[in-house]
């Protein structure tokens, strides 16, 4: 069995700071991080690779400026990971990575199982899972909490309308695993060493493949162009109250009083 | 110069900071309050590869030298004192001893497990006659036949109540001490003759198991002579230079905590109409928080350089360790004085983090021992022998 992973990489949360009074967003750590849901996917993966003969091979879900979460699947545990590069690619939205992505897996000899995380952290982004089940011309599952395969088939754990629904399908399957499913495991530590200093059986696990050798040219070309960015304008600050709740109260309607007179 | 990581080593800490906020972190309180040792962790620890991180991959490690030890030392210690004394007594000075002198069959045998979390290692060093003078031990070793046949005991060996493998240091010929009449040996806990006597109450790293252990005609195979005969005193000093520099590492963590601990606070209290973070008293004790801890991280990453390049290091090992552990108390003390009161609230770390940090100043070898060690190494070089 081959199980496709689809990974995208974001700014580590925790060292971000974002102070409201100054009206900025402090970065004290530059530090990436899996995806969380494709994180997700990558545990949903692996434990399916425990108990039965699996191929693991990690894709990017965006272009990315280097192979850091690649690597970090492998020490993970994934069997392969292929960086997907080139200057075309650059640029590439959804629709595009859809079509690399397409040809990466076509090349790789297809794909019995996709998973992907159902959304991202910092885009909200969750069409990728979507468009590559149209494209690879499989059934597709959104929002699973457990994904495992037997007797040829996939089978996944939904919750719809506050109950658990049990699903299943024939490969091949795009799965999309919502954000905290499955805690991602450690990694191991030879590997990660390994991995890291290209050495050993690791260290050929990591492919760089140029995507304009995957499809020709157009299908890179994003569906939309951006020509420049533009904000809403600056919120007025709200007004700070203090004393006892009645004061409080009495400050609040007071400034509303204000602003509507305005 | 290139003060930066290596990919491999931001990698590794990315690794280690994910396992200690994620297993460490959460029963660093828990282990304190209920005087346990967290051996689910420690497994876990090895099942992911970290207790063998400094060991090469043929002897079941990690392979990422010093460099790698020092960063699992500093984010461990980061979130728990015990935790990390407890890794630094298996990793730094039980298992070091064996990968220093150890024969290749010894390694495969005892440093693959012990790498692997399978097995724990102690340093049986300390008696109660020989602490910081450790050529004054009297655990006697006599040869009979293939075996040797060892008596008496060894105190405060962190680890003691829990270790399946203990590096023993003791006495073979009198008459040469230190020089030639000491030998190592490695010994397996579950051997006739080998006794746990009792474990210590003690002030801080509550989450650790320190023994007095006793040997009654503990016969010990000669296969397991660690060295040669004679040599043990080497052996011994040779594992302690390495933890007097993983020590240094455990000492940034700590004071990590302190200095992340005091500015958290600094923001959030507000006192006099302000928080405290715009008050010039407290600015002026993070800044001198911030500077000692940048120091101290110079030294001790310099120095792990040294010993994965194969330098010279000993003198300077010295220094981490007695930096180090002054650093980090100073630091958790000013951490401590900003909280006020709650500081002292068990509620909050910080009290833990106090009576932990003491024991840095104290165990393998005092601040005083490695004042000597610096001392007689300047003097050495001047030609002049100082004896403790």
């Amino acid at each position: 069995m081959r199980i496709i992973v689809i990974l995208g990489r974001v700014l580590d949360p925790s060292g971000i700071v974002v102070k409201g009074s100054a009206g900025r967003i402090f970065v004290n750590r530059e530090e990436y991080l899996i995806q969380p849901a494709d994180a997700c996917a990558l545990e949903a993966a692996l434990r399916i690779k425990d108990g039965m003969a699996a191929e693991v091979v990690a894709l990017p879900r965006s272009p990315l400026p280097d192979d850091d979460i690649l690597r970090q699947a492998i020490a993970r545990g994934a069997d392969r990971a292929i960086y997907l590069t080139g200057p075309a690619l650059k640029a590439a939205d959804e629709a595009a990575m859809t079509g690399v992505l397409t040809a990466a897996i076509e090349r790789l000899g297809g794909a019995d199982l996709v998973l992907i995380g159902s959304t991202t952290l910092d885009t909200g982004q969750g069409q990728l899972g979507l468009r590559l089940a149209e494209a690879l011309g499989g059934a597709q599952i959104t929002g699973a909490w457990q994904v495992s395969s037997a007797d040829g088939q996939v089978q996944a754990v939904l919750q719809r309308n506050g109950r658990y629904v049990a699903v299943e399908a024939d490969p091949p399957v795009v799965v999309t695993l919502l954000p905290g499913a499955l805690k991602l495991r450690y990694p191991d530590g030879v590997r990660l060493i390994n991995v890291y200093r290209g050495v050993g059986e690791v260290g050929d696990a990591l492919e760089a493949w140029d995507a304009a050798d995957l499809v020709d040219e157009a299908a890179l070309t994003p569906l939309v162009e951006s020509r420049g960015k533009e904000f809403a304008p600056e919120r007025e600050r709200g007004v700070r109250a203090s004393g006892t709740p009645a004061e409080m109260a009495q400050a609040a309607a007071d400034a509303l009083r204000q602003r509507m007179r305005r | 110069m290139d003060f930066t990581f290596s990919p491999e080593h931001i990698a590794l800490r990315r690794m280690i900071r994910e396992f200690a906020e994620n297993e460490v972190a959460p029963i660093a309180a828990e282990i304190d309050r209920d005087h346990q040792v967290p051996m689910e962790t420690m497994r876990k620890l090895g099942q992911v590869g970290l207790l063998g991180v400094c060991f090469p991959q043929e002897y079941g490690g990690m392979g990422a030298g010093e460099m790698g030890y020092c960063i699992l030392m500093e984010e461990i210690n980061r979130v728990c004192t015990s935790t990390g004394t407890n890794v630094g007594a298996h990793i730094g000075i039980g298992a070091m001893a064996i990968y220093l002198d150890g024969n290749d069959e010894q390694k495969r045998r005892y440093l693959i497990p012990l790498a692997r979390g399978e097995q724990f290692a102690a340093f049986g060093l300390t008696e109660s006659g020989a602490g910081s003078d450790a050529a004054a031990i009297r655990t006697r070793a006599v040869r009979e036949g293939d075996s040797w046949i060892l008596d008496g005991g060894k105190v405060f060996i962190t680890n003691g109540g829990y270790a399946d493998v203990v590096t023993v240091m003791a006495v073979t010929d009198p008459a040469l001490g230190a020089r030639g009449g000491i030998t190592a040996f490695i010994v397996e806990t579950d051997w006739e003759g080998f006794k746990v006597a009792r474990e210590e109450d003690k002030m801080g790293i509550r989450g650790t198991s320190t023994a007095e252990l006793v040997f009654e005609e503990l016969r010990v195979p000669h296969e397991n002579v660690l060295g040669k005969v004679g040599e043990g005193f080497v052996t011994f000093m040779k594992s302690l230079d390495m933890g007097r520099l993983t020590l240094g590492a455990a000492c940034i963590g700590g004071a990590e905590m302190a200095l992340e601990s005091a500015v958290r606070w600094a923001k959030t209290r507000r006192q006099f109409g302000a928080e405290l973070a715009s008050k010039q008293a407290i600015q002026w004790k993070i800044a001198d928080i911030a500077t000692e801890l940048e120091a101290l991280r110079s030294l001790v990453y310099r120095v792990a350089w040294l010993v994965d390049t194969g330098q010279p290091f000993g003198q300077l090992a010295a220094m981490c360790k007695l930096y180090g552990s002054e650093v980090a108390s100073r630091a958790i003390d000013i951490a401590l004085q900003i909280h006020g009161g709650l500081g002292f609230s068990r509620d909050f770390p910080l009290e833990r983090g106090f009576r932990d940090a003491r024991i840095g100043e104290i165990y393998e070898g005092t601040s005083e021992v490695q004042r000597i060690v610096i001392a007689s190494n300047i003097f050495r070089e001047h030609g002049v022998r100082i004896r403790p």
